[in-house]
């Protein structure tokens, strides 16, 4: 087998238009799963009852399993759960019409919030009980406690672990192609396959890739630099 | 004035508080004695709920609240009466030390911020912290935090401020710093509850000592007559203890 360098260009070429697929996917399953970790974390946190224990086998069973094979559950379990309600209902709703993407969407999001839930918790763990008191003390809120004094300190904690599970997500996005949706890395498997120049062509995906994961990591540390303002460093 | 009434905390079967009352006079500065384990501390909590009594009565001004049906609101209303400094300081960490004075006021008290910001200098000043408006707490000394805890309290011009060992986790040579600032706020005529084991500061400033021992008041008294001539054998074995200068014995 002979290496075409010219090649890697042009499928570089060609898999800049599946580059806002993948972010899509990246940014829709980072933002839902923060949500979803947060509120997780919180129950876990607060020892809601039942919220709580919902919350503790949601982590153990997400992280229990593999990402594709929770694409791979919501991509045939929700369109019957779907189609059964809609049916009770009477929506008239076909899950035919959902787009494929949401099925991506869906699943990455509960597979993002387990992981994100523990790193949140950790975050939220991390800030001393004595920032609460002192927020109580001068009469703050529950609320205005959380968001103001600890919420802050916890992100700032957070942040590194977090960046993380931004990494995780953006390169497990490439599973959705099992579902027909096509990211960056599945672009390449289409060019490579009609040019039958395979490594040129996933060499091409592997530096847009990284080229994404350098940028993740630059945003990373402006923020961390200036939500850290305050610390000087743990061990440092 | 405050008011504590028939005050009762337990951890489990472990009674920490037995039915404690106290009464503090407006502008009176009380300073609780004891060993530790004695609930001073959780005493003081309380007060700011920041422990949940298992009953009793908290008065603060003419704010009355039930402990064993105390609502979240009612809570709420009552610790915007009374304002804590920490021995741990709980500075927020993140803020600066104008934003850590400015918080209670913006948030809390709904104060426009140039207002808060304005009020926030005035009390740093009086500290002695001018100059240290925009340092964040870890680039503090454990005194200077210290000192903006307490405009921190100072700010919110709560009816009582209260003073959990607010020296002890100090070196030495910042204790004193914080002490002249303490007595510096006494002298302006605000309530204060102090626990404390300064002794050489609760002669000087306080109006009313309470020496408290296995979750009882044991004796209160004016500092003059509890120091040098107390009633009860369990106060003066401690202070027997905590004044080894007076004994001279080798």
């Amino acid at each position: 087998m002979k290496i075409d360098p010219s090649f890697i260009w042009t499928a570089f070429v060609n898999l800049l238009s599946a580059i806002p697929t993948t972010l899509l996917i990246t940014a829709v399953s980072v933002t839902a799963g923060f949500l979803i970790g947060l509120a997780a974390a919180f129950a876990r946190i607060y020892k809601v009852p039942l919220l709580s224990q919902i919350a503790t086998a949601y982590v153990t069973f997400i992280r229990g399993t593999p990402m594709l094979t929770h694409l791979l559950l919501i991509y045939f379990g929700l369109p019957v759960l779907v189609d059964a309600l809609s049916a009770q209902m009477g929506w008239g709703f076909k899950s035919s019409s959902i787009p494929m993407i949401w099925f991506a969407f869906i699943s990455f999001s509960i597979t993002a919030g387990a992981y994100m839930s523990e790193v949140i918790r950790s975050g939220l763990l991390a800030v001393n009980r004595g920032q609460l008191e002192a927020a109580y003390s001068i009469g703050m809120t529950t609320w205005q406690a959380l968001r103001r004094i600890v919420f802050p300190q916890a992100l700032a904690v957070s942040l590194p672990n977090l960046s993380n599970s931004v990494i995780g997500m953006l390169h497990g996005s490439t599973l959705a192609f099992t579902v027909s949706v096509v990211d960056i890395n599945a672009q390449a498997q289409i060019v490579a396959s009609t040019n039958w120049k395979f490594f040129e062509s996933y060499l091409a995906a592997a530096a847009i890739f990284w080229g994404l994961t350098l940028l993740i990591e630059r945003l990373t540390a402006i923020i961390e630099k200036r939500i850290n303002l305050y610390n000087r460093g743990g061990v440092a | 004035m405050i008011q504590l009434t028939d005050i009762s905390k337990s951890y489990g079967k472990n009674a920490v508080l037995k039915s404690i009352d106290l009464t503090v006079n407006k502008g009176e500065v009380v300073v609780i004695l004891g060993p530790s384990g004695s609930g001073k501390t959780t005493l003081l909590r309380c007060v700011n709920y920041l422990e949940k009594p298992n009953g009793g009565e908290i008065a603060i001004g003419d704010y009355r609240v039930q402990c064993k049906r105390a609502t979240k609101k009612e809570i709420h209303e009552l610790r915007q009466r009374s304002a804590m400094v920490f021995q741990q300081y709980n500075l927020f960490k993140h803020k600066t030390a104008i934003e850590n004075v400015m918080e209670g006021l913006v948030v809390v008290k709904k104060l426009p911020k140039a207002e808060a910001r304005q009020k926030s200098i005035a009390l740093l000043e009086k500290v002695g912290l001018a100059d240290k408006l925009d340092a964040y707490p870890s680039q503090l000394s454990g005194g200077q935090q210290q000192r903006v805890g307490i405009a921190r309290a100072l700010a919110l011009e709560p009816e009582v401020i209260l003073f959990d060992e607010p020296t002890s986790a100090l070196d030495p040579e910042l204790v004193g710093e914080v002490l002249s600032v303490i007595r510096k706020i006494a002298k302006e005529g605000i309530t204060m509850i102090v626990v404390t084991h300064e002794m050489g500061f609760a002669r000087d400033v306080a109006n009313h000592v309470v020496f408290m021992d296995e979750g009882v008041i044991v004796e209160q008294a004016p500092p003059s007559e509890l120091f040098h001539n107390p009633r009860e054998e369990r106060t003066k074995q401690f202070l027997k203890r905590i004044t080894p200068e007076l004994n001279y014995s080798i």
